[in-house]
């Protein structure tokens, strides 16, 4: 007959190392029915004593990994900090460079940019779940098999120096990013997904001819200047040669950006065909008035950083 | 009033040693493990079933308790008994059990003052 407490010892014993089963077996089935004992002596029923008995020993996977010395939790607090912060690091920027990379292959070499902002976001996300699984997997199996990692101690040497607040926070540098991501995404958009003229035709907005060349150099741009946010967000605040890289890397934007206005090749020559305010001179006016934006935004963005290093230095 | 949860986790804390410290003396003389638990609970340690069992064995693994099977009686039971190690590891224990209520004595006495 197989009663609760020969249940309960081979659930227990299932998770204990073969060679020590038998002698744990016998030990833990007399102590079980000595519990039994006593109580049934006091007047108890049998059967509702030994439910009581076994109840009170608990899940017979907890008792067998208190027998065992074994963990029961997935990291604990010796590997949890290393784990947490190699996860970080590594999380922060292998997805996006994954996503960045399958991206542009994908509209460039694969010649299908429409697919290609799915296709990024797809790998990114595809390698930040890879990356996060195999870590974690990592430091479970060391932390059962109790290996050392030999990692330094810490030091109060290793105190961050900057103690004074950040002049570039977590929230800016995200929104600025998410931005430049919605930028780079408009580009295919306009071209895949224009909006529907009266007759239900599609145009693009920008001229398509300027896939050969000016709109990937332009997202070239836009995906250097996420780097400047990541590197702006790592140091905290504005430096000097971040204000350079930023004056740079907005020159590179704005001055094609303008030229291309300027010269009348922005705009995709359908579409100013299709509306007649476009062809009357309204080509142009839109041409100026971006041109007066671009300028206006590009110089406040350059003072703007100087300003912010100059502040940050003092 | 504190929370009957943090007073539980308190004294839980404050109990936790000595429960190694009350079956290293009481295992001076020899006994298996629930007969252990109701001496243990007698004088004033209750012990769960599900820490004590376990805790025995560690003991036992560690070299502070020897053990023997005794199968004269009804049921074969392991029999665990302090070691001259458990021994002179209790010694060291309970000089430290002293020490800390020296030192609780006196810093109450100090701060009374």
């Amino acid at each position: 007959m197989s009663s609760l407490t020969d249940r309960y010892l081979a659930a227990t014993l299932r998770a204990v190392p073969t060679q020590r089963r038998t002698e744990l077996a016998d030990e833990l089935r007399a102590s079980i029915e000595d519990m039994i004992d006593d109580r049934a002596g006091g007047g108890q029923d049998r059967g509702a004593a030994e439910r009581e008995v076994l109840t009170e020993l608990g899940n017979p996977e907890q008792l067998a990994a208190r027998y065992t010395d074994r963990r029961l939790q997935l990291i604990g607090p010796r590997y949890y900090l290393v784990w947490w912060r190699l996860l970080r690091v590594l999380l922060t920027f292998i997805p996006a460079i994954v996503g960045v990379v399958t991206g542009v292959v994908k509209a460039t070499v694969g010649g299908e940019p429409g697919a290609a902002i799915g296709a990024g976001v797809a790998s990114g996300l595809q390698t930040a779940v890879q990356i996060a699984f195999w870590v974690t997997l990592c430091f479970a199996v060391l932390e059962r098999t109790d290996t050392s990692l030999n990692l330094p101690a810490w030091t109060v040497d290793q105190l961050p120096e900057e103690t004074r607040e950040r002049q570039v926070t977590l929230v800016d540098s995200c929104a600025s990013i998410v931005f430049l991501l919605i930028a780079i995404a408009f580009l295919p958009w306009q071209h895949f997904q224009p909006w529907l003229s009266g007759d239900g035709s599609r145009l693009a907005m920008i001229d398509p001819a300027l896939w050969n060349f000016w709109l990937p150099a332009l997202i070239v741009v836009l995906v250097a200047t996420m780097g400047l946010e990541i590197a702006k967000y790592r140091a905290g605040r504005w430096t000097w040669p971040l204000v350079a890289v930023n004056a740079v890397l907005n020159l590179s934007f704005a001055v094609p950006l303008v030229w291309l206005l300027l010269t009348d090749r922005l705009l995709n020559p359908a579409l100013i065909e299709r509306f007649a305010w476009l062809r009357e001179g309204g080509a142009e006016d839109v041409a100026q008035i971006a041109t007066v934006v671009t300028a206006v935004v590009v110089v406040w963005d350059v003072i703007d950083s100087a300003v912010k290093a100059r502040k940050a230095a003092d | 009033m504190v929370s009957e949860e943090v007073l539980r986790t308190h004294l839980q804390e404050l109990r936790r040693g000595t429960v190694v410290v009350a079956s290293l003396v009481a295992l001076r003389r020899p006994d298996y493990g629930y007969a252990l638990l109701q001496r243990l609970a007698a004088h004033g340690f209750p012990v769960d079933a599900n820490t004590l069992y376990p805790l025995l064995r560690r003991l036992e693994e560690q070299g502070l308790l020897t053990s023997e099977w005794n199968t004269e009686e009804s049921r074969p039971r392991k029999f665990y008994r302090t070691s001259d190690e458990g021994e002179a590891v209790l010694g060291r224990l309970l000089d430290d059990l002293t020490a800390v209520h020296t030192s609780v004595t006196q810093l109450i006495e100090g701060v009374g003052r």
